[in-house]
């Protein structure tokens, strides 16, 4: 299939209706993913661990909520993946170095063979100035550790098994492929095309922008949902969230919104729900957030029955992050 | 500092020829295009031979549409096809390929909008989410998608440095077509990002290295008040913006326009000093040009 093929494709998937096709008797639609691609577990965890700034041992508290997932690590390679989107002195656009250094160093002390910070900005081609603006150079530095543009990495196409965007591949960095290990490392935040921006939206940055543009022109055609989803699906890897909530971002997410404290990490390896549980941490139902919504039919847990919640309790930390008006509907209140 | 630049290109040149993003990583069209015109600006015997295989890694990539692909691995037709154009015609390779690569890159427009989104755009543009004309064609970063303000400048600076050997109203209204999209895309406060200047009403911010390329783009233009303001806009951004991409693309636009960039050239090697341009093929090539070629003949139209 070439370009013009590929992308006529997305095109017109992402004009078709909305509604998930397989549970669906009447009229039925085709299937949106393949058998290969459920992995949604019967039960998932996920962990809310107090953080209340950045100038704690945070060290201590990502540990924490490591071993609460007995997450083994020893001789692996692992993948940080922050969210390195942009850079605004005056916002709190980007996961907190702080948070990018204590996770290095809890990997390492648990026995990470490797670890690897890598993003792929969707916005800006200076790696430059976007690691020294953010502070995440110093980290680095200090840490010896290795940072990868993933928007510049070698790549190969990966076939998708579930059918969002229509895609029938997507090229993922061979810096993903290779790693034992990813972490999304999101900031929560709301987001004006998305509701919210959590654990899944932060992998729109290993898609290579080199192959896709700068923005991701053609995920964003193909319904920013839809993407997120089938992303998400065709992730070979085994996947964890670290999400730096202790400040997150409200209202026009995810750059021009304001500073949100609440006080959080959030731990899982069900990456629905964790989604699922920051949402409801920010007064966001998820069930109506598109991604979730669909994610929650093959990918993870959306529902609380099926999230055992541990930690402190969601309802000491909930917070009223406010939306943007399009996005009204998603609020709890 | 240049020799260091120098060493660096030459010992990080793939045994295929090309140069990738950074060592160790596959060959790609526009690190590899940039690698050339670094070391071509240095013209000396101990990068001749260097110059002749990248040369040769570049014309080998290019596909049979004429374009080229954005590394060695992906076959795709890419953006990246107009930084090779650039490098032969700097190299003075003005054979067949570099024709069918012009011919590829007068072929890619970006996609306008529909019928509909164009009456929005002229009847109501405050309820546009992102606020553009949608119905002028520049060039995209995928074919088949939209147009985005770097492709654009790219591709504008390839084709007006063609324009002695390859003027026609074709070419000109491509070109013409390219700079009202610009012009369109500008910030309020002057410059560039990458493409957008409101989103949902919020006016958005330009960037340094997006304004500094573009500006390069529209160098015949420099006198109107539009560059002038861009250039002020740049100037200012720079007092928060020190990476070697960013100030190597500041210098040669400076270089363009007449100015001097005596503070920049010195932050541009401060900079490399601090990170080392994290070994980054592009910045470092660009700062190659920046501080050696003073004409700035690779970019200049």
């Amino acid at each position: 299939m070439n370009r013009r093929k590929f992308l006529a494709t997305s095109l017109t998937a992402s004009l078709t209706p909305l509604l998930p096709g397989c549970s669906r008797s009447q009229n039925p639609e085709p299937p949106r993913w393949e058998q290969s691609a459920y992995r949604k577990p019967k039960h998932s965890r996920v962990a809310i661990l107090e953080a209340k700034n950045y100038e704690i041992p945070l060290a201590d508290i990502i540990s924490r909520g490591i071993e609460l997932f007995h997450l083994d690590v020893k001789g692996k390679v692992v993948v940080l993946k922050p969210n390195l989107v942009e850079y605004d002195p005056a916002g709190v656009i980007n996961t907190h170095p702080s948070v990018i250094a204590a996770t290095i160093e809890v990997l390492r002390n648990r026995g990470a063979s490797k670890v690897i910070v890598a993003e792929g900005p969707g916005h800006r081609r200076d790696n430059e100035y976007l690691l020294t603006a953010s502070g995440l150079y110093d980290v680095l530095k200090e840490y010896t550790a290795t940072y990868v543009d993933l928007d510049n990495d070698d790549a190969r196409p990966i076939k998708v098994n579930s059918h969002f965007t229509g895609f029938p591949w997507l090229y993922l960095p061979e810096t993903i492929l290779q790693a034992d290990l990813i972490i999304s490392m999101p900031k929560l935040k709301t987001h004006h095309w998305a509701g919210a921006t959590l654990s899944m939206k932060n992998f729109f940055g290993i898609i290579p922008s080199a192959i896709y543009g700068w923005p991701k022109n053609p995920l964003h055609w193909a319904g920013i949902a839809n993407s997120i989803v089938d992303i998400n699906s065709v992730l070979p890897i085994p996947q964890f969230a670290i999400v730096d909530g202790i400040v997150g971002m409200e209202g026009n997410g995810p750059i021009q919104g304001q500073a949100k404290h609440c006080g959080t990490f959030i731990f899982g390896d069900d990456l629905v729900a964790v989604d699922a549980t920051a949402a409801r941490l920010m007064m966001l139902e998820p069930t109506k957030i598109e991604y979730l919504a669909y994610a929650g039919k093959f990918l993870g847990n959306v529902m609380p029955s099926q999230i055992e919640q541990v930690g402190e309790r969601i309802e000491s930390y909930r917070k009223d992050f406010s939306v943007i008006p399009s996005f009204e509907h998603l609020k709890t209140t | 500092m240049v020799e260091k630049l120098i060493d660096f290109l030459l010992k990080s040149q793939n045994t295929d020829g090309g140069w990738g993003t950074v060592p160790g990583k596959r060959s790609q069209t526009e690190a590899t295009a940039l690698a050339i015109l670094g070391l071509h600006a240095v013209k000396d015997n101990v990068t001749a031979q260097s110059l002749g295989r990248g040369l040769h890694w570049l014309i080998e990539q290019q596909q049979e549409d004429g374009s080229w692909p954005v590394t060695t691995q992906i076959r795709e037709s890419s953006w990246s096809s107009t930084f090779a154009i650039v490098a032969l015609t700097v190299m003075g390779s003005l054979g067949p390929q570099l024709q069918r690569g012009v011919q590829w890159l007068l072929a890619q427009k970006g996609q306008t909008a529909s019928w509909r989104e164009t009456l929005r755009y002229r009847w109501a543009p405050q309820t546009m989410p992102s606020l553009l004309n949608p119905s002028l064609q520049g060039w995209s970063w995928v074919p088949y998608s939209a147009s985005w303000v770097e492709p654009t400048a790219y591709a504008l600076i390839a084709l007006k440095k063609l324009r002695p050997f390859l003027d026609n109203g074709h070419i000109r209204g491509r070109i013409h077509q390219g700079e009202l999209l610009l012009y369109d895309r500008m910030c309020d406060s002057g410059g560039w990002n990458y493409g957008n200047k409101r989103v949902l009403g919020e006016i958005l911010s330009p960037y340094p290295d997006t304004t500094a390329v573009t500006l390069v783009a529209l160098q015949d233009r420099q006198t109107e008040s539009a560059n002038q303001r861009s250039f002020q806009a740049l100037v200012k951004m720079l007092e928060q913006t020190h990476s070697g991409l960013t100030l190597s693309w500041a210098v040669i636009c400076s270089s363009l326009y007449g100015q001097k960039s005596t503070s920049w050239q010195t932050l541009l090697t401060e900079s490399y000093k601090r990170t080392g341009f994290l070994d980054e093929t592009k910045p470092t090539s660009l700062a190659l040009l920046a501080l050696v070629d003073e004409r700035v003949s690779a970019f200049r139209v």
